[in-house]
């Protein structure tokens, strides 16, 4: 019997984004909601640790506006239990007060063997959360796995890191972040979703967590967020490849990017 | 005026962050180095109060590392750290963040002091935004994506003080490295290639990328790629990937082929003075970052290129 904890988060779609052309601010509430790629890869590798060894997965998600019906999407892929946060001055959590939270939680759903969590969030990005979930459980990390194994109390694990593919192997308990190339999510049946909407999913206020004040205090606050805005010349070149090559090669010249030739 | 901490592996990264570290007008300046970096006769000059040796991260235990990292902070009465964006010091970073109770921000672009507040700016959003962030309590750990560009110090007798930290074997934990196995690598760094030709998915085959190569020596450029083709169908290193989860990229010329340009690629390549985009589909989204749309096959379009830049260098074809 294997508990595995997965962290999610409810993100959104950030290739279904539009901005507002005066402010350049995000169009946030009209992106569709979704779980991060990379937390869907965490699922999966935890939904294949219990379809091994036989346990329990757990889904433990935070932030501003988390949408139960995303959530219940993780349970359909085969999780067997969420609790999660969602509070609105989560808007302006920074990377320090998501894992106190996260570990909170985490702790409050039971101790687990395996805490696996995406290595990046898919909106932001920052890439600290299963580094800094490892030093407030007091375990170690194993950061960027491509492919896992876990058996009897003992992980191997290949991490893909820029210059090389690194197989280590730890005791559990142990927390695990995965990256894309891992596995590709399943897609539930129909059969899966409508048995998810059984599933106990708990609503935890930040109070019940029992944190301190310095724990929900941010270190680093988001001045502004907007699009970028590149200028680039524009110039299309379609018909004739010869035309084209001609025209794309004297435009290089003249930029003074191209070797003379 | 803050004391701030560098951590480099090569000698090219402790350079460029001694640039970024200057934005901050620090009151001194020490780093966390390999010991092998120590006596390199190119550290001469360089103006740091203290140097840090650090265990090799590759093929150590990270925790280890987290250790040293964290005592030579404290130690130092550093309040500002900074380390090279990537997949290593990401970790360490947000661990020795977590260990401090502190704040940190990976992959900056931009470092300003701003009424004595430190600010950041770093990507987000998948690539297509730009968050401005404001530190409120230090310490606080950053990791800045590097640009390869770098400064000359001027040549001073410079005896930095050497501090050696020890760290007890309990804290190694459980982890152990059974193997490594590195990528085939050329040993190019592209984050200072002047032309770089990269390619996507528009390629079918493998052995189709030869249009692309062949591109590339003729305008002497290094080639690249869009993360599938690395990570997924592992048809070039994983060093040559261009992207969010990649290299960042500041070339003279960048030239697409075959990328449709998602926003995590793009996020890789938008400090390139100039980008070139070929890609038969008018829609893809790279055309709309590019100074050159070239709407064409590549299959038809790259051998005529070719062909062209022969023809013009007087060879036959």
């Amino acid at each position: 019997m294997t508990v595995v904890h997965v962290f999610a988060k409810v993100v959104p779609d950030v290739s279904a984004l539009e901005h507002d052309p005066a402010t350049l601010e995000p169009r946030l509430d009209r992106a569709p909601r979704k779980l991060g790629d990379a937390d869907l890869v965490a699922l999966e590798a935890g939904i294949r640790v219990k379809e091994k060894l036989g346990g329990e997965v757990v889904v433990l998600s935070s932030g501003s506006g988390v949408s139960e019906a995303v959530l219940r999407e993780a349970l359909a892929m085969g999780a067997d239990r969420c609790l999660f946060v969602d509070d609105a001055s989560l808007d302006a959590a920074d990377s320090w007060v998501t894992a106190n939270i996260l570990a909170a939680l985490s702790r409050k759903a039971g101790a687990a063997e395996l805490y696996i969590c995406g290595e990046a969030s898919s909106d932001h990005s920052n890439y600290q959360l299963g580094p800094r979930l490892a030093e407030t459980l007091g375990l170690d990390c194993i950061t960027h796995v491509t492919s896992l194994e876990v058996l009897r109390g003992k992980v191997t694990a290949t991490r893909s890191l820029e210059d090389s593919l690194e197989t280590v192997e730890a005791q559990t308990p142990i927390v695990v972040s995965v990256g894309l190339e891992l596995a590709q999510p399943r897609l539930p049946s129909l059969l899966m979703i409508r048995a998810a909407t059984r599933k106990p999913v708990q609503k935890v206020s930040i109070v019940d967590l029992g944190l301190g004040d310095d724990e929900v205090t941010p270190r680093v606050s988001r001045l502004s967020l907007k699009a970028i805005k590149t200028s680039r010349r524009n110039r299309v070149l379609s018909g004739d490849p010869r035309e084209c090559a001609l025209t794309l090669l004297k435009g290089l010249g003249d930029e003074g990017v191209l070797r003379p030739g | 005026m803050i004391k701030t901490l560098l951590a480099a592996e090569q000698e090219s990264e402790l350079r460029e962050l001694l640039v970024v570290a200057s934005r901050l007008n620090p009151a001194s300046t020490s780093a966390v180095l390999p010991e092998s970096m120590l006596e390199s006769p190119a550290l001469r000059g360089v103006p740091l109060s203290s140097v840090v040796p650090l265990p090799a991260p590759n093929g150590r235990p990270l925790a280890q590392l987290v250790g040293v990292i964290h005592r030579a902070v404290e130690q130092l009465g550093a309040l500002v750290v900074i380390a090279p964006s990537n997949k290593t010091w990401r970790e360490l970073m947000s661990r020795v963040a977590q260990r401090m109770r502190a704040g940190c921000i990976t992959d900056c672009t931009r470092l300003a002091l701003e009424d004595g507040r430190i600010t950041a700016e770093r990507p987000s959003l998948g690539g297509a935004f730009l968050e401005k962030l404001e530190v409120n309590k230090l310490p606080v750990l950053l990791t800045c994506q590097l640009r390869g560009v770098e400064e000359q110090w001027p040549e001073r007798e410079v005896k930095p003080e050497v501090l050696r930290i020890e760290v007890a074997s309990k804290e190694e934990g459980t982890l152990r490295i059974l193997s490594r196995e590195r990528f085939a690598k050329s040993g190019v760094d592209l984050a200072r290639a002047r032309r770089i030709v990269a390619v996507g998915r528009g390629f079918r085959r493998m052995e189709d990328l030869r249009m692309a190569e062949e591109l590339a020596r003729l305008l002497e450029a290094e080639i690249a790629c869009s993360r599938p083709i690395a990570s997924d169908l592992k048809w070039l290193p994983e060093d040559r990937h261009i992207g969010l989860s990649g290299r960042w990229v500041s070339p003279d010329l960048y030239i697409a082929i075959g990328i449709s340009g998602q926003v995590q690629h793009m996020v890789g390549v938008r400090n390139s003075k100039i980008i070139v985009a070929v890609n038969n589909d008018p829609s893809a989204p790279i055309h709309r970052e590019a100074d050159y749309s070239v709407i064409q096959d590549l299959y038809v379009f790259l051998p005529e290129l070719v062909k062209v830049i022969n023809e013009r260098r007087g060879r036959p074809t």
